[in-house]
Parts: C-alpha cells; structure tokens; sequence
C-alpha cells in the first residue's frame, strides 16, 4: 500500500450503522446521518465521519454516505419538476429535482389551478400558464392529499423555466406571462419564472 | 443418526457452537438502490432493495410520518432438493414476508422518509437450513448498500438442541428436519434488544436460556462477520470515487 493512500485512510474515519460516535453534550450534537440515544451519538449509515464546525465551541457530528440519493419532499423545498398531464383543474407533475439534488426516482406533485399565481386566482387558466413537457419550479405546500404534494408556484420566481413549441424549439420569455419562438416568432402564454437564461436572445 | 457424535462434532464436523462459513458481497447490482448477495454454508440469498421512492399503488395508503416497508420473500424453485412449484405466494412465504418487515422496519428509520415506500426483496437461490436468518442478514447488508439510514445491524442466527442436552448453533437442514428443536432469534447485538424470536417443536424450559444466550452469541459473531464485510466494501467504494478529496476538502 502507497504511503499516502495509508495516510489517507487513517484520516478517514469509517463509520457503520449503530457504531457509537461520542457523547451527546453541549459541544457535539447529532446531524445527518446519526441519531442520539441515551446521551450518545449513533451512526446510521455507512460512511465517513465529518464533525462540522458551528458558532465557536460546537460541533455537528455528520456521517457522510457514498450514495446520497435518498431525500424525500419537505414542505416548503424548491423543486424542479415536469408537467405530465394538465386539465381544467390542475396540472400533474413529476418531481425530479430538489434543490440541486437529482432524485433517482421521481415524485408525483400536482399543481393546482389556485396555487399557479398570486393575485387574480379567479382567472387562471391552466392553459395559459403550464403546458405537458414544460420544466417548472415550484414550491411544495404543506400536504393535504394522500398520493401526491402540492406544489405552487404563485412567486416571482416560480414558473416555468423551459418550454418548447410544438416544432421543438425551446423558447425565450419575453415577459411574465409570455414566451417567443425565436424561429416562427409565434408567442405563447406562461407563467414565466424570473430567472435571465444566459446567452439567449431573440433574433 | 446421531446429531452429535461421542467426540462432539456435529454431522458436517463442526462443534456445537460454530457457525457455518458466511460469505457476502454488496452491490451485486446496479439496477436496485441497494443490493447483496449472502452464503451461509450452502444456503444462498440474494437481496435487493429500492427506495425510498414514491408510494404507488392504489391499494397501500402512505403515511404521514414513516415510510412504509414493502417485503417480498421468495425460493427458487431449484432451491431444495425437491422442486417447487410456488417460489412465493404460498403460505410459509407470507409468514416469512412478514416477519421479515417486522424486523426491519424496526431497524429502518422510517420517520426520516414521510409518506414513501422502501421495497426490499429477497430470494433464496439455494436453500440449506436457515433460510430466514439469512435473508434478514442479507437485508441488512442490501439496505446499508443502498445508503438508508438504519439504528444498527440487524442479525439472525438459530439454535438448536442436540440429544436433548447439548445447544447448537446455526443449524443446517439436515438438523432442522430431523426433529431437534430449533429457535430462530432476530437481534441488534448492539443494544442487545431481540427483534423477533421464533421455536419450533418443544424443549424444557430449563434450556430456554442456554440456547437462548447460544443464538445471540451466534448474532454476535455474524455482526462481526458482516460488519467487516461492509468495512471492506466501503474502503474500496471510498477509493474508487475519491472519498477523501470530495468531502475532506
């Protein structure tokens, strides 16, 4: 074994499910991935031992995992999602992001009619503000329905970010309710969010 | 036949407080979040599990705090020496799948997963006496593979009573069927708290805690076994994606 990689793993501390990290006091506490019971800190997954500095004294005491794909939706997350199917009431989705994680497995939200915007809820139409195939982001609600989350996207920057005509091309907002074809110039209606892409301007 | 000879060896020539050979490998597949692959003697099992993902199906209703562990036992058909027709669905298998997510769900952390689903399934390719024990172990291996947060290991053994007197460990099933008694125990070995205990045929009471204390001295010695195991997995798996550099720095 090369020295390095021996110094390496020394430095590296392995922990496994139900190894006993320390003592629970005012200088450490439990963070991601272990748990506290009976005045000591557990690990609960299989990885590495980070102690995270925090304010002067304290210290989270984290286990670092491999794979962390393993994240559910928290009421209140920003999400990426697509929109699957829409109808009069509300638009169907597929979570696939949270935050800057990408799920190995999507979730199932739905937007509904009242969450599309802020003011004037009266006159959303579905139509005109999300399409199949947009790329949205949204904002999860607090849950009221057994098989889905609610998501919402009645912010500024909330809405959606990608859309495509029905030729392929993808479109350039031109306003907040508007986005253009850059080929056909044809306009459609969305809730645009407010994010400036890079590098893109209308012919 | 004797189970126990004069000398004190058993039929395979172990003494009555060994285990068989174990052998275990983690992520035996990609396509699963996690999966293991587990030998105890001749009793071979292969895990696999997914999740946590979206709870589907019109039937299971999600919770609103935990996760919802889905199990699914099942024998190969080839796995004994007679052929089987049902690999799952029989009875001895719904038993089976229920108790296996009655001790994994006390293992799982399942409130740190509100309203998913964990999905774990377990097939035995070859079946050699122990069959439950090592599909628990091999669940655990497969659920640590997949990163899910766990308390600890959970880990099975059996014991058994040979002529009546003498405890034995990790029974095979020639032992099983030729009609010793046997207790299957479940256990956390760490916080020593039993997760699920299981007899069958009868014994004295007098001789309850004997081949009780032999069983979880058996979980003890798996823990050992498969905790190196994991070890071993995880130092190969942090030098192949650079550990160190990603979350050193």
């Amino acid at each position: 074994m090369p020295p390095d990689t021996q110094i390496k793993e020394t430095e590296d501390i392995i922990c496994v499910p139900g190894l006993r990290i320390c003592a629970a006091d005012n200088k450490h506490v439990a963070g991601k991935g272990t748990y506290e019971r009976q005045g000591y800190i557990y690990s609960t997954l299989a990885g590495i031992l980070h102690l995270v500095q925090q304010k002067e004294e304290g210290f989270v005491v984290e286990v670092h995992s491999s794979n962390e794909q393993s994240v559910v939706p928290v009421p209140g997350n920003i999400v990426t999602a697509k929109v699957m199917t829409i109808n009069l009431r509300m638009a169907i989705c597929q979570i696939r992001c949270i935050g800057d994680t990408v799920l190995s497995q999507p979730y199932r939200g739905i937007l509904r009619r009242e969450d599309i915007r802020a003011t004037e809820k009266d006159k959303v139409e579905v139509y005109n503000s999300v399409r199949p195939g947009d790329i949205i982001l949204a904002r999860v609600l607090p849950v009221n329905e057994v098989q889905s989350y609610q998501l919402s996207t009645a912010e500024n920057e909330l809405g959606v970010v990608i859309a495509h005509t029905s030729a392929g091309v993808p479109m350039v907002p031109i306003s907040w309710d508007q986005m253009q074809c850059p080929k056909t110039y044809v306009k459609e209606n969305r809730k645009v969010a407010k994010i400036v892409p890079e590098d893109i301007a209308v012919d | 036949m004797e189970l126990l000879s004069e000398q004190g060896l058993r039929l395979d020539g172990r003494r009555p407080e060994e285990l068989r050979k174990i052998r275990c490998k983690l992520g035996v597949f990609e396509q699963p979040d996690g999966s293991a692959y587990l030998e105890q003697g001749n009793t071979k099992v292969l895990a696999a599990v997914y999740g946590p993902h979206q709870v589907r199906g019109g039937r299971v209703k999600a919770n609103a705090d935990s996760a919802i562990v889905n199990c699914q036992y099942s024998m190969a058909t080839f796995s004994t020496g007679e052929r089987k027709r049902r690999p799952r669905g029989d009875r001895k298998s719904q038993e089976m799948t229920s108790h296996l997510k009655q001790a994994l769900t006390a293992a799982i952390k399942t409130e740190i997963y509100p309203r998913s689903q964990i999905d774990i399934f377990l097939e035995v390719l070859q079946a050699d006496g122990g069959n439950y024990c090592c599909c628990i172990n091999a669940a655990t291996l497969a659920l640590i593979d997949a990163g899910i947060p766990i308390n600890e290991y959970v880990v099975g053994c059996t014991a058994s009573l040979a002529n009546a007197s003498v405890p034995m460990l990790d029974i095979s099933h020639l032992e099983e069927t030729t009609g010793g008694p046997s207790l299957t125990i479940v256990a956390m070995p760490l916080s020593k708290k039993i997760v699920v205990a299981e007899m069958l045929e009868r014994f004295h009471v007098d001789q309850l805690e004997k081949i009780l204390n032999l069983a979880l001295k058996g979980c003890q010695q798996i823990h050992a076994v498969l905790d190196a195991a994991v070890r071993n997995h995880m130092t190969e798996i942090g030098s192949a994606s650079a550990w160190g550099q990603t979350f050193g720095t």
